[in-house]
């Protein structure tokens, strides 16, 4: 299934996909040495963000977060690539820290409902799609 | 397009992709001839800025950065550069932590064993590069004022919202890295709130039954918590705040707004310098919507932070945003001639140059005398709140650092809300409770 988003930051990745229903922000829900997901008493708590692909609606808060990124991106534990429904500016800036791809936009579905956590996704920011590859 | 090991793509850098117009002189930035720092910048401000539709960059009269960033990122965007473009100044040290005062406030020394070589690393470039070692979330304090209109990038979302509103500068929320990239190159993407269309307001705010001659700093600071929520990433404009009311008491109004909400600008009709009625504030269209506040409003917020976990309060912060001279003059007046309980901590935020003058005052001799702790640092902890291990409860006067401190806690501390008089009485007497 390929979908039609826009990029705002170019490029091409894969992986395995984590998907979270919340706004999500870089200072507070990771932590930038493991790469874990930290939101508090959420069921994923602890799941490694590291290379793949976080879907989330979209991010709050936390200015300081690009710093965080960049951090995690030295350690080796930055995601592969981010999409979201509404990205805001600091997402976006925390996107291009960490030198991935992020996409924005899909009028036609509900991103955080259509991709489940394990799922494969395909992205081609520079020809604004991404692609789903449900697990057989 | 080729795919690394990593699955991460090339990229490379093609001048027709650059949809921003560069006058030459930023076409050479991008290209390296001012050096590999600056280079590195102006593609994070490009890249950005054509991500978000904007047609230029825009020259930046003020920066306001902050002084913790990662000491590579740092070397990598000051390589080659010999000092900031433009009248910079450093926002507070993080997390509370002050190299100086440290273990007067009981923080952890393996905490500080980590942090105090980096910050002396980060000390040398800062001063070096001419970074002014101001260390407040308010820029004002120290002399930090662009004038409206003017466009600056300035960190905090406190320091934001206020230049915006109170000054009528121009300033985006911008992240760290953008912030520092514009700080070191003079320039800024010119989008958001850079331009006239996007500052006016969308939600129209109005009091009923609020006393302003008796609401207190607390009250005023739940009033915007509450807001903030209800307002999220829109642009505020409040009706009915009293002409006389000065700096001490805006913050407390302004800055929780961009907490419990991402609100980039408040206007204030009758006071802030783009709202001199509420027509033109809202640039002359209905609100989106219309909020009344009432005392009702005022006590359901505060509500959220008043039940401490159990009677005695361990520390007791105020400095969120930091300190004016009259604050700390209030709370030297209520400590003089007494201590704090053995078992209490105060902590107490202000702008260094702000410290220096409390000492030539005789206020920072009388607070420290009764056993508070005045340090230039972040009083809302942010990010890493290294609170002392034995701290289960924390009376502050401030909504914006009970909010980021119960979020850091993640449960272990309790916060409770009380106004400065209450905080200072709470420090003497160990009692948490808020009357």
């Amino acid at each position: 299934m390929k979908i039609r988003g826009r990029a705002i930051n170019k490029g091409m990745a894969a992986g395995t996909a984590v998907v979270l229903e919340t706004p999500f922000s870089f200072i507070g829900d990771m932590n930038p040495k493991t790469g874990e997901l930290t939101m508090a008493g959420h069921p994923l708590a602890g799941l490694p963000l590291a290379g793949k692909v976080i879907v989330f609606p979209t991010g709050k808060g936390g200015t300081i977060a690009p710093f965080i990124t960049y951090l995690a991106r030295k350690n080796g534990k930055a995601p592969r690539a981010i999409l979201c429904e509404q990205v805001d500016p600091i997402t976006a800036e925390c996107a291009m820290v960490m030198d991935i791809p992020l996409m924005d936009s899909f009028p036609s579905v509900e991103l955080t409902k259509i991709i489940k956590t394990g799922d494969t996704v395909k992205i081609d920011a520079d020809a604004g799609q991404i692609s789903i590859n449900y697990p057989e | 397009m080729t795919l690394l090991s990593g699955g991460i793509s090339y990229m490379p850098w093609i001048k027709e992709r650059w949809k921003l117009f560069l006058t030459k002189r930023e076409e050479d930035m991008a290209a390296g001839v001012y050096g590999k720092g600056i280079e590195k910048a102006m593609k994070i401000l490009v890249k950005f800025g054509n991500a978000f539709g904007a047609e230029k960059l825009v020259k930046i009269t003020s920066a306001h950065t902050m002084p913790v960033e990662p000491l590579e990122l740092l070397k990598e965007f000051a390589e080659d550069v010999e000092e900031v473009a433009v009248f910079t100044t450093l926002h507070p040290l993080m997390s509370a932590f002050s190299p100086d005062k440290y273990e007067s406030m009981g923080i952890d020394r393996d905490f500080a064993g980590e942090e105090l070589p980096v910050s002396e690393k980060r000390a040398e470039i800062h001063k070096r590069l001419g970074f002014n070692r101001t260390y407040s979330c308010l820029p004002q304090l120290a002399g930090n004022l662009p004038r409206r209109g003017e466009s600056i990038s300035w960190i905090g979302t406190g320091a934001q919202i206020m230049a915006n509103s109170l000054l009528g500068a121009r300033t985006n929320r911008d992240g760290t890295v953008i912030n520092l990239c514009s700080a070191l190159t003079g320039r800024t993407p010119l989008w958001g709130m850079h331009l006239d269309e996007n500052r006016k307001a969308q939600v129209l705010v109005k009091f009923i039954g609020i006393n302003f001659d008796t609401i207190t700093d607390c009250q005023i600071g739940a009033i915007g918590y509450h807001i903030g929520a209800i307002a999220r990433n829109r642009n505020v404009v409040f009706e009915g705040i009293p002409r006389n009311y000065g700096l001490d008491l805006l913050k407390y109004l302004m800055a929780p707004l961009s907490t419990s909400g991402s609100v980039s600008i408040c206007h204030l009709t009758g006071i802030t310098p783009e709202a001199p009625d509420s027509q033109t504030a809202l640039g002359g269209k209905k609100p989106d919507e219309v909020v009344t506040v009432g005392e009702k409003e005022v006590l359901a917020t505060w509500q959220k932070f008043r039940e401490a976990s159990r009677d005695e309060v361990d520390l007791v912060i105020i400095g969120c945003p930091h300190c004016t001279i009259g604050e700390i003059k209030s709370i030297a007046g209520l400590l003089d001639g007494k201590k704090i309980g053995n078992n209490q901590r105060l902590w107490l935020g202000t702008a260094e140059q702000n410290y220096r003058l409390a000492q030539l005052m005789g206020y920072a001799g009388i607070i420290e005398t009764a056993g508070g702790v005045i340090s230039s640092t972040c009083m809302a902890t942010v990010p890493c709140s290294p609170l002392p291990g034995d701290v289960k409860v924390v009376k502050t006067n401030s909504f914006k650092a009970a909010h980021y401190i119960t979020s850091f806690q993640r449960g272990k501390v309790s916060v409770v809300v009380d106004d400065i008089v209450g905080c200072i009485k709470s420090a003497i007497s160990g009692c948490a409770e808020v009357r």
